[in-house]
């Protein structure tokens, strides 16, 4: 099986809630974004039109971010497709990060709280195993995923524009969304083959 | 502000950027990773060079240079103290194939250099271990020759260093450099060296390539159709990157050699050709550091979704 | 830790729940789970149990910890030791013990008590819906009239709460997301970023659109809403009421469009109008007459079938020549030409006639549906307002303007039309409580079943000379009031001869320092209280201002048995469930905070009111026998808050039984969703009222020299230029207006740090949007520093974003930032403060219902070039 997820456009309204529940899931530190979420506008006044793209690691079938990795700290879970980090073997060369043409990819050297005064005890709580000076991404929530519950941002969406499914099941909702509404990828010019899917707004 | 808030508030800004310049290679601690790859190129030109002219001392500061590269290379790593880890995917990562390039070059060093300038050790340079040490080297530094620049070929993040020419160009600078060090090097050692005319000559046709080179990746990057390929070479001649291409590598890499090889500002000699050495060696560094920090991420901007 | 914690190297938690309770990050009050484990919230999701949220929350809610566990939260009560009080000035504060602080607070309500009760001020933020039980109803036991909710209302309500109450019951109006088919916004955001059940629109807006409903964003910025509309119409600022008159007049006047059946049995459109734009009454029963083309008589509107009662045509009563209100307004509406609204909004004619074809025809006039079995009248067209369009001088033409659209083509409270927030409730099956209904009031017009502000918006009372700080009792149509704090409010009240003077403030979070208009208005108000004590979670600008900060419970640490209000508030419109959430601990509090609602019931005590409030309160949450509070009896919240419970799902259903469920829920009837049909209650399509109210408010105001500019109490809506539509000023040439961000709430979330970061990194949040080719043309570039400032001069900082989606004129600031205060420091200097450039005074409010004007004429230049 392959996990996918589906971004519905059309009805996405670009609110941040994929970001923040997806910050709340894993307590990435500041400047690590697992999510993201884009703006942009086109054309000119009066008609104009803005756009929001939430963006995520695409788990992409042939991912440059894996051949990079001089470590194997960057591989692919072979029973779902998910592309994961194992921060145990990851040096911190950040090759990785060139390598992946979406930019979802983050070195947390940062202060690993918000707050000046420190760690809350959130942060304590949610943080304690992560480490610093390697690279972190999304990984689909893979915890959540084999528990049975689906990622924290699809489960959160208020718009339901998330959907997560098996790409290799022809009838999985991710796959019949895809194929009736014309689900793309970002660049697929790479030759990437990313799991994350669009639908036209 | 400490320096990790500072680079946190650069981040934040960064990512509201239709062009996202990468800051991990070459900011910050990032500046280790730019030396070592500049360290370890000379280095692998200064082998090449001592072995085809057979001069020793250049040989030394090839491993030398190469060490102080490896050292490099760690201060700039996230996690040193792992990192034997890299050797781990030599099947597709240049990172790996690089690693492993360094250490055969450092450990044929070991086994090659010492009987060469030393006397009274426990093996001879044209012994077995000797030999087997100046293959490791030299395949070493083929590795280190070669690798460089298809890193950044494989960063398909950042479409500027995804160039075809950008191996060709490295190795390039990896020959000039060599060159530069050892007109460095022939003013410190004593010892017979070589014509200083042929490497000379070899330099001006190593510098001539490199424009051409360069000025070859520069049109591709402008003419190639992507607008992040362009916005680097703009990084590069007009933006944040322009002083240190224009003070370093032209002007310290190109014009003062130029301008020292003229004879017209000092009598030639050993300390002007170290000199021309240093300078362009410097002006490498300053190419490869502009060129680096001229990366520019591919955007992801949904204005993308229009040409869908 | 013991030992074998330590030992153990996976310890499995000892404590590991998921608790049901309610958000408070905005004033939509989503149901949520906290994970607590171990004693920490590790993760707050929605409740997928309830109807408020469904299981999902915005940006803000799933950033709830990050504001709770802010080191910067206030856990001690503070007195302040410097009694001067000012912007710049630092309260010293020290710290003190509960005691004190409570002895110190009683001593001074004793005595304002005492002396007269009115000087005490009670306000409360709107940002947290619960806080509204406890503080109104302490005010009312109190015995003080001057309660306020700071800048809400008075930017956000005055017109939106009086007209959709007065016309659907209810606190506000939304499409009806599962049938409408064609919406049109007035400066409202629902189901895209802000407003009523703000989470739950969200992704009803989302199913409507994937259903293909049409929707026109008429709004001077393209942002959240406008983003995913069909169009996007750029308006001038505040110009709403004249696009929407010149399309009620192309509907009715050009294409003949228009709803009779419901007019004539919903509406007063039949009720006949005299020369003196009064209604002819009959001689006895002072009722208003209609023509019954029947018998061709005039007759009580009581006494003739509604499918009877003439629309139009001139008629002649007792000698009296009259028309029809409906007649009135189609003659009024003429002179709305499509070619005056373009001079005035800037929107092109024949835009405008097209989105009235397109309104009148979508609406399918006399069709109807079948929902849930039950054959109901179909409009499925929607146009709704809020504080975009309401928050100006004409606020009560430009929202009466806009619901007129939906009531002359019957669009109201119908399948797919604009809906109020559940009006009408048949209360819980089992116990029959929370009924409530619209009723027919003084000539047959609605009044609401149920209601949560100052008071009904309909019948309004009689203006008799003020005595209410804000003039609510002179300006009836107003709700809450700017005089409290408005410049020139010494000077009203001298005028009214107020007998007393505002001398203690009772404050819960209100930011008014910032929430209001230009910051050094509202501090100099604030410092002239004697006694101030705030409720606060950190210390605010406007915290700054008090004798005494209390260390608040956040919502993570309280309780509440309604969270919600009941159910007109932020419980979604449409099909659906009835749904009850409360809010309860999941943490305990950190440090010396204790919950309001508890420190307020203690203060009565020492004051010595307890029963007073016990008697508030039953009256205001409707205890009844047997759960009624009695006599002094000490009850704690909690027993408050049972009783309450118990009152109204029975008494196996008391606290205990909420703090497992979390929410209560049953299905909703179509009869109650789609009440319109079913009860009998006509709304005023024709404001007859106003004349009278108008008239006794100028008797009053006028001998005192207040001029009472009669043309805002017109029966029937006009275009009214708000101050900064007259504007001459050279280089003053943008309308400055701001919008609610997505990831904020007013002045409140900034200091989050979440919340902030994804602010900084959205390119609009904290900066000035500016249209590119204006922007151009005054050699303005992107990410310049600038001043903006309005025409008195008050000015704020910022930098420019360039954009294509703004009209040529606006200058759109969003959300409440520019927080000054170091008890902030994550929100400190985010952003840029928009309610500088506004006005605090009568000429800046709407002489009918108070509302702020909240546009300003501005210029903008760059900070280098103003020394
Ligand atoms: N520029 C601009 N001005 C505006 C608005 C805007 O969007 N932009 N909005 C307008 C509108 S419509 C409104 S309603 C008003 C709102 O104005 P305010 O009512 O002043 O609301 P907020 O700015 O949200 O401030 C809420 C305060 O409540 C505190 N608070 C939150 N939760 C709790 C709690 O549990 N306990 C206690 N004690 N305090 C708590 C927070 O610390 C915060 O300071 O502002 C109006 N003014
Ligand atoms: N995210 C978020 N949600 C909130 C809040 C919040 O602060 N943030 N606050 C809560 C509160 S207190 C309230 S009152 C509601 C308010 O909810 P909304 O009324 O939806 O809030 P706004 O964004 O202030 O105004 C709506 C739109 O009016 C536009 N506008 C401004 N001036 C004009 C005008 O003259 N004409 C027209 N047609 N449009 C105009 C603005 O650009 C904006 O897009 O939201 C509530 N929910
Ligand atoms: S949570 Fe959903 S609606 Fe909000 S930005 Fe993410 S995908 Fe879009
Ligand atoms: S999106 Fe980037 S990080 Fe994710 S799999 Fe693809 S290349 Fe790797
Ligand atoms: S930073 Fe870590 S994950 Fe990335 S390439 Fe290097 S070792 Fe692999
Ligand atoms: S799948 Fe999980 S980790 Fe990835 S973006 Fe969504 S919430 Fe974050
Ligand atoms: S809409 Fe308001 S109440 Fe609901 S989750 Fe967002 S902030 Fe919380
Ligand atoms: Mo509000």
């Amino acid at each position: 099986m392959r996990w996918g997820m589906v971004i519905d456009l059309k009805r996405c309204i670009g609110c941040y809630g994929c970001q923040l529940a997806c910050k709340a899931e894993h307590g990435t530190p500041p400047g690590v974004y697992y999510a993201r979420v884009l703006k942009d506008e086109q054309g000119q006044y009066p008609t104009v039109s803005n756009i929001s793209l939430p963006v995520l690691c695409n788990h992409c079938e042939d991912a440059p971010c894996i051949e990079a990795c001089p470590t194997g700290a960057s591989f692919k879970w072979e029973d779902d497709g998910i592309v994961d980090i194992d921060h145990d073997l990851c040096v911190g060369c950040r090759s990785c990060m060139m390598a992946c043409p979406y930019t979802n990819r983050y070195f947390n050297d940062q202060p690993a709280h918000y707050h000046q005064q420190g760690a809350t005890p959130y942060e304590a709580a949610r943080t304690a195993h992560h480490q610093s000076n390697v690279v972190m991404k999304c990984n689909f929530c893979r915890d959540r995923v084999r528990s049975g519950k689906p990622p924290a941002c699809v489960a959160n969406c208020p718009t339901v524009a998330r959907i997560f499914g098996d790409l290799d099941d022809p009838t999985s909702e991710v796959s019949r969304l895809i194929k009736e509404r014309g689900g793309f990828t970002l660049h697929p010019e790479l030759g990437t083959g990313p799991s994350v899917y669009y639908l036209p707004a | 502000m400490t320096e990790i808030s500072a680079k946190y508030e650069q981040l934040v800004q960064d990512l509201r950027r239709d062009f996202r310049p990468q800051r991990e290679w070459g900011e910050g601690r990032g500046l280790f990773l730019v030396i070592g790859h500049f360290l370890v190129g000379v280095a692998a030109g200064a082998w090449l060079f001592g072995l085809i002219f057979n001069y020793g001392p250049g040989l030394v500061a090839g491993f030398i240079l190469a060490g102080g590269g490896g050292i490099a290379h760690l201060a700039f790593l996230g996690r040193p103290e792992r990192f034997w880890k890299m050797v781990r995917h030599v099947r597709t990562a240049w990172i790996s194939r690089g690693f492993i390039g360094l250490t055969l070059f450092l450990a044929g060093a070991v086994l090659y250099l010492p009987p060469l300038v030393l006397a009274d050790w426990p093996w001879a340079a044209n012994s077995a271990l000797g030999y087997l040490g100046w293959g490791m080297a030299a395949a070493g530094m083929v590795v280190l020759i070669v690798y460089m620049g298809f890193v950044y070929t494989a960063s398909k993040g950042i479409p500027f260093w995804n160039s075809p020419l950008h191996p060709v160009l490295y190795m390039a600078y990896a020959l000039r450099g060599g060159i530069a060090a050892l007109l460095v090097t022939m003013a410190l050692f004593d010892a017979p060296s070589p014509s200083a005319a042929s490497l000379v000559t070899i330099w001006i046709a190593v510098t001539a390539i490199v424009i051409v080179l360069f000025a070859l990746e520069i049109q591709g990057a402008l003419t190639g159709g992507n607008p992040a390929a362009r916005r680097s070479v703009r990084e590069m001649l007009a933006g944040r990157m322009a002083v240190y291409f224009y003070g370093g590598t032209l002007l310290i890499g190109l014009v003062v050699p130029l301008a020292l090889l003229s004879g017209q500002i000092a009598p030639f000699g050993v300390g002007v050709l170290a000199a021309i050495g240093l300078f362009s060696a410097l002006g490498d560094f300053f190419m490869k550091y502009t060129t680096i920090r001229a990366g520019i991420y591919l955007p992801l901007r949904p204005r993308q979704l229009r040409h869908r | 830790m013991n030992m074998v914690n330590v030992l153990n190297k996976a310890p499995r938690p000892i404590d590991d729940v998921w608790i049901p309770s309610s958000c408070s990050l905005c004033y939509g009050t989503c149901s949520i789970l906290a994970h607590r484990v171990d004693g920490v919230v590790v993760k707050i999701e929605g409740n997928p149990e309830s109807a408020v949220g469904k299981g999902r929350l915005c940006g803000k809610g799933v950033s709830g910890i990050m504001t709770h566990y802010d080191p910067n939260r206030l856990t001690r009560p503070l007195r302040r030791t410097n009694p001067k009080k000012g912007l710049s000035e630092d309260p010293r504060w020290k710290e003190i013990s509960w005691d004190e602080a409570l002895d110190e607070i009683s001593a001074v309500l004793r005595k304002v008590r005492a002396e007269d009760p009115r000087k005490l001020v009670v306000q409360r933020t709107t940002t947290v819906t619960a806080s509204r039980v406890p503080f109104q109803t302490f005010a009312a036991a109190f015995g003080t009239p001057n309660f306020s909710v700071s800048g809400g209302g008075q930017h956000c309500g005055n017109g939106a709460h009086l007209i959709s109450g007065m016309m659907h019951a209810s606190w506000s109006i939304v499409p009806d997301f599962e049938y409408c088919n064609y919406a049109i916004y007035f400066g409202a955001s629902k189901g895209h970023s802000a407003g009523h059940a703000s989470c739950s629109n969200m992704g009803k807006a989302a199913d409507a659109r994937a259903r293909g409903m049409k929707m026109v964003v008429v709004d001077p910025i393209c942002n959240f809403a406008a983003a995913k509309a069909t169009e996007w119409v750029p308006l001038r600022v505040g110009t709403d009421a004249a696009l929407a008159l010149a399309m009620c007049n192309v509907m009715v006047n050009e294409l003949g469009i228009y709803d009779g059946p419901y007019l004539q049995a919903k509406t007063n459109a039949p009720y006949l109008i005299g020369p003196d734009k009064l209604y002819v009454r009959h001689p006895e029963s002072k009722q208003p007459l209609v023509w019954d083309t029947r018998s061709n008589t005039a007759r009580p509107y009581t006494e003739v079938a509604a499918a009877d009662m003439a629309l139009e045509g001139e008629f002649t009563v007792d000698g009296t020549r009259c028309r029809p209100s409906f007649h009135c307004l189609r003659d009024h509406l003429c002179k709305f030409t499509p070619e005056w609204a373009e001079e005035i909004s800037t929107i092109g004619a024949a835009t405008i006639r097209r989105l009235a074809k397109e309104f009148g025809t979508e609406a399918r006039v006399g069709s109807t549906i079948v929902v849930e079995g039950v054959t109901l009248p179909y409009r499925p067209v929607a146009a709704i307002a809020f504080r975009g369009s309401q928050g100006h001088m004409n606020s009560v033409y430009n929202f009466y303007a806009v619901d007129l659209l939906n009531h002359l083509v019957g669009a109201a409270d119908v399948v797919g039309s604009c809906l109020g927030f559940n009006p009408t409730c048949h209360g819980h099956p089992d116990t029959g409580k929370l009924r409530y209904i619209p009723s027919a009031g003084p000539d047959g017009l609605m009044v609401t079943g149920m209601w949560m502000g100052y008071h009904y918006p309909y019948p309004p009372s009689e203006p008799r000379l003020p005595t209410n700080l804000g003039l609510q009792d002179l300006f009836v149509l107003g709700m809450t009031s700017p005089f409290l704090d408005s410049t020139d409010r010494e000077e009203m009240w001298e005028r009214f001869d107020l007998p007393y003077r505002p001398e203690v403030m009772v404050n819960f979070g209100a930011n008014l320092v910032m929430s209001i208009a230009n910051k050094e208005a509202v501090a100099a108000s604030l410092a002239k209280y004697k006694f101030m004590v705030s409720f606060d979670l950190f210390l605010t600008e406007t915290s700054n201002f008090a004798d005494i900060v209390l260390p608040d419970c956040g919502y993570l640490q309280s309780l509440d048995s309604r969270s919600n209000f009941p159910f007109i508030f932020s419980l979604p419109a449409g099909m659906g469930e009835w749904c009850w959430p409360i809010r309860q601990p999941v943490l305990p509090p950190d440090g010396e905070q204790r919950h309001c609602a508890d420190v307020l019931l203690e203060i009565a005590d020492r004051v010595g009111f307890r029963a007073d409030l016990n008697a508030a309160y039953n009256a205001s949450l409707n205890i009844q026998a047997p759960h009624r509070l009695e006599g002094e009896t000490r009850y704690s919240y909690a027993q408050i808050c049972d009783a309450e419970l118990k009152n109204n799902f029975g008494i196996e259903r008391g606290l205990d039984w909420f703090k497992e469920q979390g929410v209560i829920k049953w299905k909703k009837k179509p009869e109650e969703v789609y009440w319109r049909p079913f009860v009998d209650v006509r709304v005023p399509i024709y404001w007859e009222f106003m004349l009278p109210i108008g008239a006794k408010i100028a008797a009053i105001a006028e001998p005192r020299g207040l001029k009472i500019p009669m043309e805002y109490y017109e029966p029937l809506p006009d275009f009214l230029p708000c101050t900064s539509h007259c504007c001459q000023k050279q280089d003053f040439d943008f309308y400055a207006f701001y919008y609610r961000d997505i990831v904020h709430t007013n002045s409140f979330t900034m200091e989050n740090p979440w919340l902030d970061e994804a602010a900084r990194l959205d390119p609009f949040s904290y900066t000035i949007a500016i249209n590119a080719t204006e922007a151009r043309k005054k050699a303005l570039h992107d990410g310049q520093l600038v001043w903006v400032e309005n025409e008195v001069g008050h000015k704020v900082k910022g930098r420019l974003k360039l954009t294509e989606a703004i009209h040529p004129e606006g200058i759109g600031i969003a959300a409440m930032c520019g927080h000054w205060s170091d008890g902030m420091p994550i929100a400190k200097g985010k952003g840029v403060f928009f309610n500088e450039l506004l006005e605090l005074d009568w000429a800046h409010v709407s002489p009918v219902n108070n509302n702020l004007d909240l546009c300003a004429k501005v210029r903008v230049v760059p900070v280098e070039a103003v020394p």
